[in-house]
């Protein structure tokens, strides 16, 4: 043999190499693979999925983060796709679907002129400048609502969060639910609004319609030891005491033994552990407190002590009640008793141990300052009631977003379209490859009204003709038309009210331009194969 | 679920891949519907006077016969998701309402069926929900309109009795019904705060006791502890007892920190135990100081002390379990005492009379507390031929307890068997044609699905099921009544009123919106992505 090339082994065994053009299209295609798995979810006719794990956990879930995670990809450039999502999710909590979408029609576009050999660079750069116009346009055209009006302002934070509703199963209550989820937001420190501080309880049992919102905090009755049901139940203007304290008889230093020569001794160790414990319990009942909430559990010695002086008392409260109840009242959670004074001590106007379902809560109302409120959820089944409070925080996140930022958009498909004329505007202004690349961007943009009509079920080729001729033709006055989901047709929507806060579409385009350039830049992808696969290719080497 | 780009090659997206499946679209949606279905034709057999048991056997060989909605969907053990959303729908129902768990499975299930056909025609999933929503709606709004009120009080409760017959008559327990609707009644009563319209259920126990039948169930105006006094020659009956409720132990006091004691001496030895006598004869002197003439535990006790016990002629009952401990002190107004120190004879508790009974020829024995002083607490003693009886016999008391809390909340009815739905589906059915658009065909199917109930009753009662109904509509047209319903027991009138078969308003209404809500909801869904193979 005249030509020998010796072999360079680079990798480890099983790795698994794929570069080049074939790459890039593979990975769009596995993108576009998933993308599709999820756009049946989008727009107020959007469906849901029903994922079952391996454990058999069953989630039923409309909302584009939630798929994305109960998918489980392992795919690394659709991870990308998942990391969009989940961006979007933590940064606005709405659009998620949309985002993925999005992102996956732009590598959709740019799909043939790959194949053209048109260089992944120079679509990146396009598609950036593409980017950079929308979200100057978005910017330019949002308008903004009257803070000041605070009946009109209370009526655009409805709008928004029932805009976000709309595709989910709580679709049909959305005007009680949005009223409720202003409410909750709007009782927030305006200053340093804590998306946390509002509380979602979910009650098995009971309809949509008998979930309410607690002005205060809630939560469920804690375990409880005997004696508890002879403490009051009902108080006026209670004083409430945070601890985060166990209040049981117990052994104080784990490890520690006595060793005791004299019997007579004996007693003396049995009555300073009781000491210890009556010292704390004194202490709390002299700060004049009639409500006692622990972290750590508060034991039956504890209890009794608490309902032989008519003070009601619940331990292992969940942390974060306890933070809400901090934040409300204003006061510390304590974690010592030494110094414990009436200054620490909340107050608010009524507490009350009340029966929701086949739950007893403990809510807590009428505080001096607000800060944070509960939603009490109510429905037949546990995946209905986990779907709805994703949804419902989809919305708590959108009107929080809305009243930093109180620009508004429409929805509907409207946004996407004006931004898609804008660009094609903008396209014919240029030379070169770029003015047929930021066409195709803006023709991405057209996914979005496509799919909403689409999963309505709606001719979306007419409702699309009627969409473009509307906006190219008459810019102006039709900057606001998108899909009529009523009517099959078009309308105006910012008129119909499907607002949408431009906070979202700016991080939706944003983001959805990152995932797909980071796409598009890869050209190579080395995997190294995973500790199970490695293992099964030594065995096999042995036989 | 295997993929392949457009060059050829396989890829792997999402983990496991290859051990996941998917089914869309319309697929998905009838793969759901079918399961539905499936569940809700299981359970049609159990509506009704006439309905049957199902036993079930769990994994433990545990045998539990029922008729109960939720019980039987409990212990089935469905595994396929959509199967387990309709368990907890009946469980939901249950948990706010304690009846219709059956009815409104059912009622899902008829309206998941009907919604199969309207797919087929083509009509888009979220439409069909919107026509139910809005014919749920109107079902809701016609059940306020026909619903009638019953009115009772303290002294005068025969209506509630007659509510809880209707709720007894399709169990187990339907040879004893007067009676045991009466107990519950009287039992609700006796703890019912009747101003604020509350009920609280902990209040009343439930205890149960094979031998007998279910008519020697009875209600005692008090509590019974499944236990017996500590020492054998301690006196079997105490009036006007006293009675002190300790939560520490008759033995002497251990500091929880670890200890170690060296006795390395005989008088150390003997001083110890010198001690320890010393303890008993202290506690037993405490407890008799306070006056108490009745000693209730929730501990052990040494021999020594109960030995002391007996002599000082302190009765006493050892390892009573928290919750009864509570129940017992709430009852008798006692407090519950954590240290022997602190007894004092404002912190006992008093009762008219506490008796130990043995029931049957078993050696069985129990402790009953009566005429306490704070008599707000009853028990129910359930008895029956074997434990199954037992169990299903309690779970009919529970319905029934619930249908008379419920009329105590909110004392608005509508009439049973079948009634109110055959008067909601022609008041549906009327509304339809109101509505212009694909909305109709889903309104009407609505109107079709809440016939489901009734012909399931009518069958169920050997009745030619389509041939009642469909006459009771027609009455119910002709008349413009909505008290007309099937005449399940065959007495001879279809008339509600009279039968007094009722169930509660809100019962009824909270079964239509589950329903729906749950019909929605399996309706929204074109994707189901499992492993493979689990079904």
């Amino acid at each position: 043999m005249s030509h020998f090339t010796p072999t360079i082994v680079l990798l480890k065994e099983g790795t698994d190499s794929s570069q080049g053009k074939g790459h890039l299209l593979s990975n769009i295609d596995a993108c576009v693979e998933i993308v599709n798995t999820l756009k049946t979810t989008l727009g107020p006719r959007g469906m849901d999925k029903l994922i079952t794990n391996d454990r058999g956990k069953s989630t039923v879930t409309n909302d584009g983060a939630t798929v994305m995670r109960l998918l489980d990809v392992v795919h690394p450039a659709v991870q990308t796709l998942v990391d969009i999502a989940m961006s979007q999710d933590s940064e606005v909590g709405d659009g998620t679907t949309s985002v993925v979408v999005f992102a996956g029609e732009i590598l959709e576009q740019s799909r043939s002129f790959i194949k053209e050999n048109v260089h992944p660079q120079t679509l990146i750069k396009a598609f950036r400048k593409a980017c950079f116009k929308c979200r100057e346009r978005i910017k330019e055209i949002a308008v903004k609502s009257n803070v000041e009006d605070e009946k009109q302002w209370n009526s655009m934070l409805k709008k928004c969060a029932s805009t976000a509703m709309n595709s989910k199963l709580i679709a049909g209550h959305k005007d009680a639910f949005s009223d409720m989820v202003v409410q909750a937001v709007r009782s927030l420190d305006p200053e340093f609004p804590e998306v946390d501080l509002i509380g979602i309880k979910k009650v098995g049992g009971g309809a949509m319609e008998e979930s309410f919102l607690v002005n205060g905090v809630a939560f469920k009755k804690t375990f409880s030891y005997a004696g508890f049901e002879q403490q009051p139940k009902k108080f006026t203007t209670p004083k409430i005491a945070l601890l985060n304290i166990e209040l049981e008889l117990k052994n104080e230093k784990e490890n520690a033994e006595i060793r005791i020569k004299d019997p007579k001794e004996y007693q003396k160790i049995v009555e300073a552990e009781w000491e210890l414990i009556y010292e704390k319990l004194e202490k709390i009942v002299e700060s004049g407190a009639n409500i006692v909430l622990s972290r750590l559990p508060i034991g039956d010695l504890a209890t009794q002590y608490f309902a032989d002086r008519d003070i009601f008392c619940a331990g292992r409260v969940e942390e974060s009640d306890m933070k809400r109840l901090s934040v409300i009242t204003g006061k510390q959670i304590q974690s010592t008793t030494n110094g414990f004074t009436s200054e620490m001590v909340g107050e608010c106007e009524l507490m009350e141990e009340k029966q929701i379902g086949s739950e007893r809560y403990n809510i807590f109302t009428g505080f001096e300052k607000q800060g944070s409120s509960t939603i009490i959820l109510r429905g037949g089944a546990e995946q209905f009631l986990a779907e709805s409070e994703r949804s419902l925080h989809d919305a708590i996140m959108v009107v929080h977003r809305a009243m930093l930022n109180s620009n508004v958009v429409a929805g509907g498909g409207a946004i996407e379209m004006e931004l898609s004329r804008y660009l094609h505007e903008y396209a014919k202004t240029i030379y070169g490859k770029e003015q047929m690349l930021i066409s195709a961007f803006a023709k991405a943009l057209e996914i979005i009204p496509r799919q909403i009509s689409q999963n309505a079920g709606f001719d979306s080729v007419d409702i699309m003709n009627k969409l473009r001729k509307g906006h190219f033709e008459k810019p102006k006055e039709n900057i606001w038309m998108g899909v009529d989901i009523e009517n099959e047709g078009v309308c105006n929507t910012m008129k119909s009210f499907v607002w949408e806060p431009s906070l979202m579409k700016l991080n939706m385009i944003s983001a959805a331009t990152d995932a797909a350039c980071l796409v598009l830049s890869v050209d190579e992808t080395v995997k190294s194969p995973s500790l199970q696969d490695n293992n099964k290719i030594s065995m096999e080497g042995r036989k | 679920m295997l993929r392949f780009d457009s060059s050829g090659k396989p890829f792997i997206i999402i983990r496991d891949q290859d051990q996941k499946e998917r089914l869309t679209g319309s697929e998905a949606r009838k793969a759901n519907i079918l399961a539905a279905m499936t569940v809700a034709n299981l359970m049609k057999t159990s509506i009704g006077p006439l309905g049957m048991d199902k036993i079930l056997v769990d994994q433990d060989g545990e045998v539990t016969a029922t008729n109960d909605g939720a019980t039987i969907l409990k212990n089935m053990q469905v595994e396929n998701p959509i199967a387990k959303l309709l368990v907890e729908l009946s469980q939901g129902q249950d948990d706010e309402i304690g009846d219709g768990t059956t009815s409104v499975v059912v009622l899902a299930g008829a309206l998941l069926e009907e919604s199969l056909s309207l797919l087929e025609k083509g009509i888009h999933p979220s439409k069909i929900s919107e026509g139910y929503e809005k014919a749920c709606d109107i079902a809701v709004k016609h059940l306020l309109k026909i619903c009638d009120k019953i009115e009772f009080d303290k002294e005068n409760c025969g209506s509630l009795v007659k509510a809880a017959k209707t709720s007894l008559g399709s169990k187990i327990v339907n040879q004893y019904t007067e009676k045991i609707a009466k107990i519950s009644v009287e039992a609700v009563l006796a703890v019912a705060d009747l101003e604020r319209k509350d009920v609280r259920f902990d209040l009343i126990k439930l205890e149960g006791k094979t031998g007998g039948t279910l008519g020697d169930t009875e209600l005692i105006d008090g509590i019974i502890i499944p236990k017996n006094f500590s020492h054998p020659q301690m006196p079997k009956q105490i009036k006007n007892a006293k009675i002190a409720i300790l939560t520490c132990p008759f033995e002497p006091p251990k500091p929880k920190t670890g200890h170690k004691l060296d006795i390395d001496s005989v008088k150390k030895y003997k001083e110890l135990l010198e001690i320890e006598q010393n303890y008993f004869k202290e506690m037993t002197d405490l407890v008799k100081k306070s006056g108490a003439t009745l000693v209730l535990c929730q501990w052990g006790f040494d021999d020594e002390a109960n030995h002391l016990l007996l002599q000082k002629k302190l009765p006493a009952v050892r390892w009573v379990s928290g919750t009864d401990i509570e129940l017992i002190a709430i009852a008798t107004g006692a407090r519950i005492v954590p240290r022997f120190s602190e007894l004092t004879e404002k912190k006992l508790g008093k009762a008219g009379m506490v008796i130990e009974k043995s029931i049957g020829t078993t050696d069985e024995k129990m402790i009953v507390i009566e005429k306490c002083s704070n008599t707000k607490t009853v028990t129910i003693l359930v008895k029956g031929g074997n434990k199954m009886v037992v169990e299903e016999g309690k779970r009919s008391i529970h319905d029934a307890l619930c249908v008379t809390r419920n009329l105590i909340k909110d004392n608005r009815i509508v009439y049973g068997g079948g009634a109110a739905e055959i008067s909601c589906s022609v008041a549906v059915n009327k509304a339809s044609k109101e509505n212009t658009g694909v909305e109709q065909y889903s309104i009407r199917a609505f109107s079709q699905a809440l016939l489901s109930v009734p012909i399931a009753l009518a069958s169920n009662s050997g009745l030619n099921s389509l041939e009642a109904v469909s006459e009771i509509q027609l009455k119910q047209m002709e008349k413009e009544s909505s008290f007309l319903g099937i005449d399940c027991l065959s007495k001879g009138t279809n008339n509600m009123k009279e039968q007094y078969v009722f169930d509660t308003l809100r019962g009824k209404i909270q079964e239509f919106l589950l329903a729906t809500q749950m019909a929605k909801m399996i309706l929204k869904i074109d994707d189901i992505i499992r492993p493979t193979g689990q079904y």
